[in-house]
Protein backbone atom coordinates (compact mmCIF):
# COMPACT_ATOMS: atom_id res chain seq x y z
CA UNK A 1 0.00 0.00 0.00
CA UNK A 2 2.81 2.11 0.87
CA UNK A 3 5.11 1.18 -2.21
CA UNK A 4 2.04 2.42 -4.36
CA UNK A 5 1.21 5.64 -2.26
CA UNK A 6 4.92 6.64 -3.03
CA UNK A 7 4.73 5.71 -6.50
CA UNK A 8 1.29 7.42 -6.80
CA UNK A 9 3.48 10.20 -5.45
CA UNK A 10 6.43 10.03 -7.63
CA UNK A 11 4.28 10.07 -10.95
CA UNK A 12 2.43 13.21 -9.61
CA UNK A 13 5.20 15.17 -8.77
CA UNK A 14 6.77 14.35 -12.54
CA UNK A 15 3.26 15.21 -13.90
CA UNK A 16 3.15 18.63 -11.77
CA UNK A 17 6.86 19.30 -12.45
CA UNK A 18 6.40 18.58 -16.46
CA UNK A 19 3.35 20.77 -16.36
CA UNK A 20 4.97 24.11 -15.02
CA UNK A 21 8.18 23.22 -17.71
CA UNK A 22 5.56 23.27 -20.00
CA UNK A 23 4.04 25.97 -19.48
CA UNK A 24 6.45 28.62 -18.40
CA UNK A 25 9.27 26.68 -20.76
CA UNK A 26 6.59 27.09 -24.31
CA UNK A 27 6.41 31.11 -23.49
CA UNK A 28 9.83 31.50 -22.39
CA UNK A 29 11.44 30.05 -25.31
CA UNK A 30 9.01 31.48 -27.99
CA UNK A 31 9.86 34.52 -26.60
CA UNK A 32 13.93 33.82 -26.93
CA UNK A 33 13.32 32.73 -30.87
CA UNK A 34 10.13 34.80 -31.86
CA UNK A 35 12.92 36.49 -34.52
CA UNK A 36 13.17 32.92 -36.38
CA UNK A 37 9.21 34.12 -38.00
CA UNK A 38 9.60 37.86 -38.18
CA UNK A 39 9.46 38.45 -41.77
CA UNK A 40 11.42 41.62 -43.17
CA UNK A 41 9.78 43.72 -45.01
CA UNK A 42 10.68 44.52 -48.52
CA UNK A 43 10.77 48.69 -49.28
CA UNK A 44 11.94 51.08 -52.28
CA UNK A 45 14.75 53.06 -51.38
CA UNK A 46 15.89 56.25 -52.53
CA UNK A 47 19.76 56.19 -53.27
CA UNK A 48 20.05 59.23 -55.63
CA UNK A 49 19.61 61.69 -58.24
CA UNK A 50 19.55 59.88 -61.67
CA UNK A 51 21.40 62.99 -62.61
CA UNK A 52 23.90 62.85 -60.52
CA UNK A 53 24.70 58.94 -60.76
CA UNK A 54 24.88 59.50 -64.88
CA UNK A 55 27.70 57.73 -66.21
CA UNK A 56 28.94 56.13 -62.82
CA UNK A 57 30.52 52.93 -63.47
CA UNK A 58 30.60 51.18 -60.55
CA UNK A 59 30.49 53.94 -58.44
CA UNK A 60 30.51 53.83 -54.78
CA UNK A 61 27.18 55.44 -53.21
CA UNK A 62 26.21 54.88 -49.40
CA UNK A 63 22.91 55.98 -47.84
CA UNK A 64 20.87 55.45 -45.44
CA UNK A 65 16.97 54.91 -44.80
CA UNK A 66 15.19 54.32 -41.49
CA UNK A 67 13.86 51.10 -40.37
CA UNK A 68 12.24 49.30 -37.32
CA UNK A 69 14.87 47.60 -35.25
CA UNK A 70 13.27 46.34 -32.35
CA UNK A 71 11.98 49.08 -30.17
CA UNK A 72 14.20 51.63 -31.58
CA UNK A 73 13.79 53.46 -35.15
CA UNK A 74 17.02 52.98 -36.42
CA UNK A 75 19.11 54.79 -38.97
CA UNK A 76 20.66 51.84 -41.61
CA UNK A 77 23.33 52.19 -43.79
CA UNK A 78 23.92 50.41 -46.71
CA UNK A 79 26.65 50.85 -49.47
CA UNK A 80 26.53 49.84 -53.28
CA UNK A 81 28.38 49.96 -56.48
CA UNK A 82 25.99 51.81 -59.17
CA UNK A 83 26.62 51.48 -63.27
CA UNK A 84 24.36 53.46 -65.71
CA UNK A 85 24.07 50.65 -68.27
CA UNK A 86 22.82 53.60 -70.88
CA UNK A 87 19.41 53.64 -72.11
CA UNK A 88 17.87 54.02 -68.49
CA UNK A 89 18.77 50.93 -67.32
CA UNK A 90 21.13 50.25 -64.24
CA UNK A 91 23.03 48.02 -62.44
CA UNK A 92 23.47 48.50 -58.54
CA UNK A 93 25.62 45.80 -56.73
CA UNK A 94 25.29 44.92 -53.35
CA UNK A 95 28.51 44.77 -51.41
CA UNK A 96 27.66 42.17 -49.20
CA UNK A 97 29.97 39.40 -50.03
CA UNK A 98 27.34 36.15 -51.08
CA UNK A 99 29.94 34.29 -48.85
CA UNK A 100 29.93 35.58 -44.93
CA UNK A 101 28.78 39.33 -45.24
CA UNK A 102 32.09 41.10 -45.32
CA UNK A 103 32.18 44.01 -47.40
CA UNK A 104 33.39 43.41 -51.25
CA UNK A 105 35.74 46.25 -52.87
CA UNK A 106 35.66 47.08 -56.68
CA UNK A 107 39.12 46.90 -58.18
CA UNK A 108 39.55 48.99 -61.48
CA UNK A 109 42.39 47.48 -62.48
CA UNK A 110 41.40 43.67 -62.50
CA UNK A 111 37.80 44.60 -63.00
CA UNK A 112 36.91 42.67 -60.19
CA UNK A 113 35.25 42.62 -57.14
CA UNK A 114 37.01 41.39 -53.88
CA UNK A 115 35.98 40.36 -50.84
CA UNK A 116 38.79 41.23 -47.88
CA UNK A 117 37.84 38.37 -45.40
CA UNK A 118 38.12 35.08 -47.64
CA UNK A 119 39.57 35.80 -50.79
CA UNK A 120 36.39 36.12 -52.63
CA UNK A 121 36.83 37.01 -56.11
CA UNK A 122 33.48 38.35 -58.20
CA UNK A 123 33.84 39.66 -61.58
CA UNK A 124 32.03 42.94 -63.37
CA UNK A 125 28.86 40.89 -63.62
CA UNK A 126 28.87 39.95 -60.10
CA UNK A 127 30.25 35.91 -60.66
CA UNK A 128 32.37 34.10 -58.54
CA UNK A 129 35.30 33.98 -60.36
CA UNK A 130 37.76 32.82 -57.10
CA UNK A 131 37.44 32.11 -53.57
CA UNK A 132 35.11 30.18 -51.73
CA UNK A 133 31.07 32.00 -52.15
CA UNK A 134 28.56 29.75 -53.65
CA UNK A 135 26.72 32.31 -54.90
CA UNK A 136 27.15 35.55 -56.94
CA UNK A 137 27.34 38.84 -55.97
CA UNK A 138 23.40 39.88 -55.27
CA UNK A 139 22.37 42.71 -57.78
CA UNK A 140 19.58 44.54 -56.45
CA UNK A 141 16.22 45.24 -57.90
CA UNK A 142 15.99 49.16 -58.75
CA UNK A 143 13.58 51.44 -60.33
CA UNK A 144 13.67 55.34 -61.64
CA UNK A 145 11.03 57.25 -60.73
CA UNK A 146 11.01 61.14 -60.88
CA UNK A 147 14.20 61.06 -61.89
CA UNK A 148 15.72 59.24 -58.27
CA UNK A 149 17.04 56.15 -58.38
CA UNK A 150 15.44 53.52 -55.86
CA UNK A 151 16.95 49.98 -55.03
CA UNK A 152 14.79 47.63 -53.03
CA UNK A 153 15.50 46.74 -49.51
CA UNK A 154 15.12 43.46 -48.42
CA UNK B 1 31.18 32.76 18.28
CA UNK B 2 34.22 30.29 17.26
CA UNK B 3 31.65 27.26 19.28
CA UNK B 4 28.65 28.86 18.04
CA UNK B 5 29.79 28.70 14.28
CA UNK B 6 31.57 25.20 14.77
CA UNK B 7 28.61 24.25 15.67
CA UNK B 8 26.49 25.29 13.00
CA UNK B 9 28.81 24.79 10.19
CA UNK B 10 30.34 21.29 9.21
CA UNK B 11 33.79 22.92 8.82
CA UNK B 12 35.54 20.08 9.94
CA UNK B 13 33.67 17.92 7.54
CA UNK B 14 34.60 19.87 4.71
CA UNK B 15 38.52 20.70 6.00
CA UNK B 16 38.74 16.39 6.17
CA UNK B 17 37.53 16.37 2.91
CA UNK B 18 40.21 18.80 1.59
CA UNK B 19 42.98 16.99 3.34
CA UNK B 20 42.10 14.08 1.80
CA UNK B 21 45.47 12.87 -0.20
CA UNK B 22 45.73 12.67 -4.32
CA UNK B 23 48.07 10.41 -6.04
CA UNK B 24 51.26 10.37 -6.36
CA UNK B 25 53.83 11.79 -8.61
CA UNK B 26 51.14 14.70 -9.64
CA UNK B 27 53.11 17.49 -11.32
CA UNK B 28 52.62 21.16 -12.26
CA UNK B 29 50.00 20.28 -14.99
CA UNK B 30 47.78 19.20 -12.71
CA UNK B 31 47.07 22.40 -11.75
CA UNK B 32 45.55 24.12 -14.99
CA UNK B 33 42.11 23.17 -14.57
CA UNK B 34 42.84 24.90 -11.25
CA UNK B 35 43.84 28.06 -13.16
CA UNK B 36 41.14 27.62 -15.55
CA UNK B 37 38.83 28.14 -12.85
CA UNK B 38 41.00 30.66 -11.24
CA UNK B 39 40.49 32.65 -14.72
CA UNK B 40 36.56 32.04 -14.83
CA UNK B 41 36.28 33.89 -11.44
CA UNK B 42 38.71 36.51 -12.78
CA UNK B 43 36.52 37.31 -15.79
CA UNK B 44 33.24 37.05 -14.00
CA UNK B 45 34.70 39.34 -11.13
CA UNK B 46 36.31 41.95 -13.86
CA UNK B 47 33.01 41.73 -15.56
CA UNK B 48 30.76 42.61 -13.07
CA UNK B 49 32.89 46.19 -12.43
CA UNK B 50 32.69 46.51 -16.16
CA UNK B 51 28.87 45.94 -16.31
CA UNK B 52 28.58 49.33 -14.06
CA UNK B 53 29.63 51.61 -16.64
CA UNK B 54 28.35 50.59 -19.74
CA UNK B 55 25.09 50.23 -21.85
CA UNK B 56 24.31 47.62 -24.25
CA UNK B 57 23.09 50.03 -27.00
CA UNK B 58 24.56 50.55 -30.45
CA UNK B 59 23.89 54.77 -29.08
CA UNK B 60 26.40 54.14 -26.53
CA UNK B 61 27.94 50.94 -26.17
CA UNK B 62 30.81 52.77 -27.66
CA UNK B 63 31.29 55.59 -25.94
CA UNK B 64 30.81 54.02 -22.42
CA UNK B 65 33.88 51.25 -23.44
CA UNK B 66 35.65 54.75 -24.26
CA UNK B 67 34.52 56.26 -21.14
CA UNK B 68 35.68 53.06 -19.10
CA UNK B 69 38.79 53.06 -20.74
CA UNK B 70 39.75 56.74 -21.13
CA UNK B 71 37.74 58.47 -18.03
CA UNK B 72 36.61 55.39 -14.95
CA UNK B 73 39.44 55.51 -12.24
CA UNK B 74 41.23 52.18 -13.20
CA UNK B 75 39.04 51.89 -16.18
CA UNK B 76 41.62 50.93 -18.52
CA UNK B 77 43.39 48.06 -16.11
CA UNK B 78 39.95 46.31 -15.56
CA UNK B 79 38.90 46.70 -19.40
CA UNK B 80 42.45 45.46 -19.72
CA UNK B 81 42.12 42.33 -17.48
CA UNK B 82 38.87 41.58 -18.69
CA UNK B 83 40.51 41.66 -22.38
CA UNK B 84 43.63 39.82 -21.60
CA UNK B 85 41.89 37.31 -19.32
CA UNK B 86 39.85 36.13 -22.03
CA UNK B 87 43.07 35.36 -24.43
CA UNK B 88 44.52 33.69 -21.35
CA UNK B 89 41.55 31.76 -20.52
CA UNK B 90 41.30 30.35 -23.86
CA UNK B 91 45.31 29.00 -23.63
CA UNK B 92 45.12 27.72 -20.08
CA UNK B 93 41.78 25.59 -21.09
CA UNK B 94 43.22 24.74 -24.21
CA UNK B 95 46.45 23.63 -22.15
CA UNK B 96 44.05 21.66 -19.72
CA UNK B 97 42.33 19.70 -22.39
CA UNK B 98 45.92 18.60 -23.94
CA UNK B 99 46.65 17.30 -20.81
CA UNK B 100 43.91 15.63 -19.91
CA UNK B 101 44.82 13.72 -23.35
CA UNK B 102 48.31 13.66 -22.27
CA UNK B 103 47.17 11.21 -19.57
CA UNK B 104 44.10 9.36 -20.60
CA UNK B 105 42.45 11.10 -18.07
CA UNK B 106 39.21 11.20 -19.63
CA UNK B 107 39.05 7.50 -19.89
CA UNK B 108 36.45 5.19 -17.32
CA UNK B 109 35.26 6.46 -14.99
CA UNK B 110 36.10 9.64 -15.74
CA UNK B 111 33.69 9.77 -18.85
CA UNK B 112 31.34 12.38 -18.22
CA UNK B 113 33.93 14.83 -16.47
CA UNK B 114 35.36 15.11 -19.85
CA UNK B 115 32.42 15.77 -21.59
CA UNK B 116 31.75 18.31 -19.28
CA UNK B 117 34.89 19.78 -19.52
CA UNK B 118 33.99 20.36 -23.79
CA UNK B 119 30.99 21.84 -22.90
CA UNK B 120 32.59 24.27 -20.34
CA UNK B 121 35.29 24.75 -23.26
CA UNK B 122 32.12 26.08 -25.74
CA UNK B 123 30.65 27.84 -23.12
CA UNK B 124 34.46 29.62 -23.12
CA UNK B 125 34.57 30.25 -26.78
CA UNK B 126 30.92 31.32 -26.62
CA UNK B 127 32.14 34.12 -24.00
CA UNK B 128 34.56 35.15 -26.18
CA UNK B 129 32.32 35.60 -29.16
CA UNK B 130 29.52 36.89 -26.98
CA UNK B 131 32.00 39.83 -25.74
CA UNK B 132 33.58 40.99 -28.56
CA UNK B 133 30.65 42.44 -29.53
CA UNK B 134 29.99 44.69 -26.76
CA UNK B 135 32.81 47.21 -27.58
CA UNK B 136 30.56 48.17 -31.34
CA UNK B 137 33.80 48.93 -32.61
CA UNK B 138 34.85 47.90 -35.96
CA UNK B 139 36.60 44.27 -34.97
CA UNK B 140 33.36 43.79 -33.04
CA UNK B 141 30.39 44.35 -35.83
CA UNK B 142 32.53 42.63 -38.56
CA UNK B 143 33.62 39.21 -36.77
CA UNK B 144 30.01 39.54 -35.78
CA UNK B 145 28.90 39.62 -38.77
CA UNK B 146 30.96 36.37 -40.11
CA UNK B 147 29.64 34.73 -36.74
CA UNK B 148 26.54 35.02 -37.42
CA UNK B 149 26.84 34.30 -40.58
CA UNK B 150 28.84 31.32 -40.39
CA UNK B 151 26.26 30.09 -38.22
CA UNK B 152 23.32 30.71 -41.32
CA UNK B 153 25.22 27.97 -43.34
CA UNK B 154 24.05 25.21 -40.91
CA UNK B 155 21.71 23.02 -43.07
CA UNK B 156 17.87 23.28 -42.08
CA UNK B 157 17.92 25.40 -39.10
CA UNK B 158 20.45 27.81 -40.18
CA UNK B 159 18.64 30.42 -41.18
CA UNK B 160 16.49 30.44 -37.57
CA UNK B 161 19.91 30.19 -35.25
CA UNK B 162 21.16 33.30 -37.23
CA UNK B 163 18.08 34.81 -36.91
CA UNK B 164 17.99 34.16 -33.39
CA UNK B 165 21.15 35.72 -32.23
CA UNK B 166 20.75 38.33 -34.05
CA UNK B 167 17.28 38.91 -33.26
CA UNK B 168 16.55 39.95 -36.57
CA UNK B 169 17.49 39.67 -40.09
CA UNK B 170 20.46 42.17 -38.86
CA UNK B 171 22.93 43.31 -36.68
CA UNK B 172 21.34 46.08 -34.77
CA UNK B 173 20.41 47.12 -31.23
CA UNK B 174 18.19 44.04 -30.54
CA UNK B 175 21.81 41.70 -31.31
CA UNK B 176 23.84 43.94 -28.90
CA UNK B 177 20.47 43.46 -26.16
CA UNK B 178 20.85 39.60 -26.82
CA UNK B 179 24.87 39.04 -26.97
CA UNK B 180 25.01 41.36 -23.86
CA UNK B 181 22.29 38.81 -21.97
CA UNK B 182 24.06 35.41 -23.46
CA UNK B 183 27.47 37.18 -22.24
CA UNK B 184 26.66 38.46 -18.91
CA UNK B 185 23.88 36.24 -17.64
CA UNK B 186 22.95 32.95 -19.73
CA UNK B 187 26.77 32.20 -20.41
CA UNK B 188 27.93 32.61 -16.17
CA UNK B 189 24.72 30.24 -15.14
CA UNK B 190 25.65 27.87 -17.75
CA UNK B 191 29.52 27.86 -16.65
CA UNK B 192 29.14 27.97 -13.03
CA UNK B 193 26.41 24.93 -13.09
CA UNK B 194 28.93 23.40 -15.42
CA UNK B 195 32.08 23.95 -13.21
CA UNK B 196 29.44 23.05 -10.06
CA UNK B 197 28.99 19.21 -12.40
CA UNK B 198 32.33 19.18 -13.14
CA UNK B 199 34.53 20.06 -9.44
CA UNK B 200 31.53 17.45 -8.28
CA UNK B 201 33.17 14.75 -11.06
CA UNK B 202 36.49 15.58 -9.82
CA UNK B 203 36.37 15.55 -6.25
CA UNK B 204 34.25 12.17 -6.40
CA UNK B 205 35.86 10.25 -8.58
CA UNK B 206 39.39 11.96 -7.25
CA UNK B 207 42.64 13.14 -9.37
CA UNK B 208 43.18 10.45 -12.11
CA UNK B 209 46.84 10.82 -11.57
CA UNK B 210 49.53 9.20 -13.87
CA UNK B 211 48.44 6.40 -16.18
CA UNK B 212 50.33 3.61 -14.70
CA UNK B 213 49.88 4.57 -10.45
CA UNK B 214 49.35 1.92 -8.56
CA UNK B 215 46.03 1.72 -6.80
CA UNK B 216 48.43 2.56 -3.31
CA UNK B 217 50.08 5.09 -5.03
CA UNK B 218 46.61 6.81 -6.26
CA UNK B 219 45.89 7.80 -2.61
CA UNK B 220 48.86 8.41 -0.63
CA UNK B 221 50.38 11.59 -2.15
CA UNK B 222 50.00 15.00 -0.83
CA UNK B 223 46.93 16.65 0.63
CA UNK B 224 45.18 18.69 -1.62
CA UNK B 225 45.12 21.03 1.09
CA UNK B 226 47.07 22.64 1.73
CA UNK B 227 49.84 21.85 -0.87
CA UNK B 228 48.13 21.34 -3.63
CA UNK B 229 46.14 24.32 -3.58
CA UNK B 230 49.37 26.05 -2.63
CA UNK B 231 51.00 25.00 -5.77
CA UNK B 232 47.74 26.45 -7.33
CA UNK B 233 48.25 29.87 -5.58
CA UNK B 234 51.02 30.11 -6.71
CA UNK B 235 50.31 29.53 -10.45
CA UNK B 236 47.56 32.14 -10.26
CA UNK B 237 49.76 34.03 -8.52
CA UNK B 238 52.17 33.95 -11.87
CA UNK B 239 48.76 34.05 -13.96
CA UNK B 240 47.58 37.44 -12.30
CA UNK B 241 51.04 39.36 -12.44
CA UNK B 242 51.34 38.09 -15.80
CA UNK B 243 47.59 39.24 -16.36
CA UNK B 244 48.09 42.91 -14.61
CA UNK B 245 51.25 43.73 -16.75
CA UNK B 246 49.83 43.12 -19.94
CA UNK B 247 47.06 44.97 -18.80
CA UNK B 248 48.91 47.93 -17.42
CA UNK B 249 51.59 48.44 -20.48
CA UNK B 250 49.57 46.77 -23.38
CA UNK B 251 46.48 48.98 -23.89
CA UNK B 252 43.36 47.25 -24.99
CA UNK B 253 42.60 48.11 -28.73
CA UNK B 254 39.37 49.90 -29.21
CA UNK B 255 38.51 50.48 -32.77
CA UNK B 256 36.30 53.31 -34.55
CA UNK B 257 32.39 52.83 -33.85
CA UNK B 258 31.14 50.20 -36.16
CA UNK B 259 30.45 51.14 -39.43
CA UNK B 260 28.30 48.87 -41.90
CA UNK B 261 29.23 50.69 -44.90
CA UNK B 262 33.16 50.81 -44.12
CA UNK B 263 34.52 48.40 -46.75
CA UNK B 264 38.11 49.59 -46.13
CA UNK B 265 38.29 47.79 -42.84
CA UNK B 266 39.54 43.98 -43.22
CA UNK B 267 37.36 42.36 -40.65
CA UNK B 268 39.66 39.64 -38.46
CA UNK B 269 38.45 38.07 -35.82
CA UNK B 270 40.00 37.31 -32.32
CA UNK B 271 42.97 35.49 -32.66
CA UNK B 272 41.39 32.20 -30.88
CA UNK B 273 39.32 32.26 -34.10
CA UNK B 274 41.64 33.01 -36.46
CA UNK B 275 41.96 28.82 -37.26
CA UNK B 276 38.48 29.08 -38.38
CA UNK B 277 38.57 31.60 -40.14
CA UNK B 278 41.67 30.21 -42.54
CA UNK B 279 39.66 27.43 -42.52
CA UNK B 280 36.86 29.03 -44.41
CA UNK B 281 39.33 29.82 -47.09
CA UNK B 282 39.75 26.99 -48.30
CA UNK B 283 36.14 25.10 -49.25
CA UNK B 284 35.04 27.04 -52.34
CA UNK B 285 31.69 27.05 -53.82
CA UNK B 286 29.24 23.80 -53.07
CA UNK B 287 31.93 23.00 -50.24
CA UNK B 288 31.94 25.89 -48.40
CA UNK B 289 29.69 24.10 -45.85
CA UNK B 290 32.37 21.76 -45.00
CA UNK B 291 34.50 24.86 -43.79
CA UNK B 292 31.57 26.37 -42.00
CA UNK B 293 29.81 23.46 -40.78
CA UNK B 294 30.59 19.81 -41.43
CA UNK B 295 34.23 20.28 -40.15
CA UNK B 296 33.62 22.31 -36.80
CA UNK B 297 30.84 20.12 -35.75
CA UNK B 298 32.22 16.95 -36.64
CA UNK B 299 35.28 18.06 -35.00
CA UNK B 300 33.53 19.22 -32.05
CA UNK B 301 31.52 16.03 -31.61
CA UNK B 302 34.23 13.79 -32.16
CA UNK B 303 36.04 15.50 -29.53
CA UNK B 304 32.96 15.73 -27.45
CA UNK B 305 32.32 11.63 -27.41
CA UNK B 306 36.02 10.92 -27.36
CA UNK B 307 36.32 8.88 -23.68
CA UNK B 308 33.59 6.20 -25.75
CA UNK B 309 35.26 6.26 -29.45
CA UNK B 310 39.27 5.69 -27.70
CA UNK B 311 38.71 2.53 -25.91
CA UNK B 312 42.35 1.78 -25.69
CA UNK B 313 44.10 1.14 -22.14
CA UNK B 314 45.17 4.61 -20.27
CA UNK B 315 48.69 5.18 -21.13
CA UNK B 316 50.67 8.15 -21.43
CA UNK B 317 50.32 9.71 -24.97
CA UNK B 318 53.26 8.43 -26.68
CA UNK B 319 52.21 5.23 -26.04
CA UNK B 320 48.81 5.68 -27.87
CA UNK B 321 49.79 5.62 -31.52
CA UNK B 322 46.28 6.52 -32.57
CA UNK B 323 45.95 9.00 -30.24
CA UNK B 324 49.22 10.53 -30.37
CA UNK B 325 48.73 11.48 -34.30
CA UNK B 326 44.96 12.89 -34.53
CA UNK B 327 46.13 15.35 -31.17
CA UNK B 328 49.49 15.95 -33.14
CA UNK B 329 47.32 16.42 -36.56
CA UNK B 330 45.22 18.44 -34.96
CA UNK B 331 47.15 20.73 -32.74
CA UNK B 332 49.58 21.22 -35.38
CA UNK B 333 46.54 22.07 -37.80
CA UNK B 334 44.78 24.52 -35.30
CA UNK B 335 48.40 26.29 -34.71
CA UNK B 336 49.34 26.46 -38.63
CA UNK B 337 46.01 27.98 -39.57
CA UNK B 338 46.15 30.37 -36.37
CA UNK B 339 49.42 31.56 -38.20
CA UNK B 340 48.53 31.77 -41.91
CA UNK B 341 44.83 33.39 -40.46
CA UNK B 342 47.39 36.19 -38.52
CA UNK B 343 49.66 36.17 -41.57
CA UNK B 344 47.43 36.42 -44.05
CA UNK B 345 47.84 39.63 -46.04
CA UNK B 346 45.55 43.10 -45.77
CA UNK B 347 43.69 43.23 -49.18
CA UNK B 348 44.65 46.43 -50.95
CA UNK B 349 42.59 47.26 -53.67
CA UNK B 350 42.80 50.40 -56.69
CA UNK B 351 39.64 51.63 -56.74
CA UNK B 352 38.25 53.79 -59.95
CA UNK B 353 40.84 55.17 -61.58
CA UNK B 354 39.25 58.68 -62.17
CA UNK B 355 37.05 59.34 -59.35
CA UNK B 356 34.68 62.25 -59.47
CA UNK B 357 35.60 64.51 -56.29
CA UNK B 358 32.40 63.28 -54.33
CA UNK B 359 33.06 59.65 -55.46
CA UNK B 360 31.33 58.31 -52.25
CA UNK B 361 28.22 59.82 -52.15
CA UNK B 362 28.19 60.08 -48.42
CA UNK B 363 24.39 61.09 -47.51
CA UNK B 364 23.08 61.53 -44.30
CA UNK B 365 19.27 61.96 -43.35
CA UNK B 366 17.73 64.66 -44.16
CA UNK B 367 13.94 65.66 -44.57
CA UNK B 368 13.83 66.63 -48.15
CA UNK B 369 9.77 65.82 -47.94
CA UNK B 370 10.72 63.55 -50.90
CA UNK B 371 9.15 60.20 -50.47
CA UNK B 372 8.55 60.91 -46.77
CA UNK B 373 6.40 58.06 -45.55
CA UNK B 374 3.57 58.71 -42.74
CA UNK B 375 5.90 57.46 -39.93
CA UNK B 376 9.29 59.13 -41.78
CA UNK B 377 10.50 55.47 -42.78
CA UNK B 378 12.25 56.40 -46.06
CA UNK B 379 14.04 59.53 -46.04
CA UNK B 380 15.32 60.92 -48.85
CA UNK B 381 18.72 61.71 -47.46
CA UNK B 382 20.85 63.13 -50.59
CA UNK B 383 22.46 66.16 -49.81
CA UNK B 384 20.21 68.61 -51.89
CA UNK B 385 19.68 71.95 -52.45
CA UNK B 386 16.08 72.86 -52.76
CA UNK B 387 15.79 73.68 -56.45
CA UNK B 388 17.08 70.52 -56.77
CA UNK B 389 14.60 69.08 -55.24
CA UNK B 390 11.85 71.28 -56.74
CA UNK B 391 13.49 69.85 -60.26
CA UNK B 392 13.52 66.47 -58.87
CA UNK B 393 9.47 66.50 -58.65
Amino acid sequence: MKENRRSFLQIASAIIGGVMGLAAGIPLIGFAISPAWQKGESKWVNIGLVDRLKNSRYKKVNYTFTAKDGWVKATKKRSVYVTDIGNGEWSVFTRICSHLGCLVRWDEGQESFLCPCHGAVFDKNGAVVAGPPPEPLQKLEVKVESGILYVKEI
Amino acid sequence: MKQFLHDRLPLDEVMTHLRKPLPKHINLLFSLGSLALFLLLLQAATGAFLALSYSPSPDHAHNAVKYITEEVPFGSFVRGLHHWGASAMVVIVFLHLLRVVLYGSYKAPRELTWVVGVLLLLVVLGFGFTGYLLPWDEKAYWATVVGVEIASTAPGLGDVVAKVLRGGSEIGAVTLSRFYALHTIWLPWIAFSLVGIHLFLVRFYGSSGKPKNTPDEMKSGKPFYPDQVFEDLLGMLIIFIILASVAIFVPVPLEDVADPTNAEYDPRPEWYFLFLFQLLKYFQGPFEILGTFIIPTVGMLLLLFLPFLDRSEREVLWKRPIALTVTSVCVVAIVGLTILGASAPKLETVEAEVQPTDDTQQITPLDTGIEETEEGEDVFDFELTDEEIEEAK
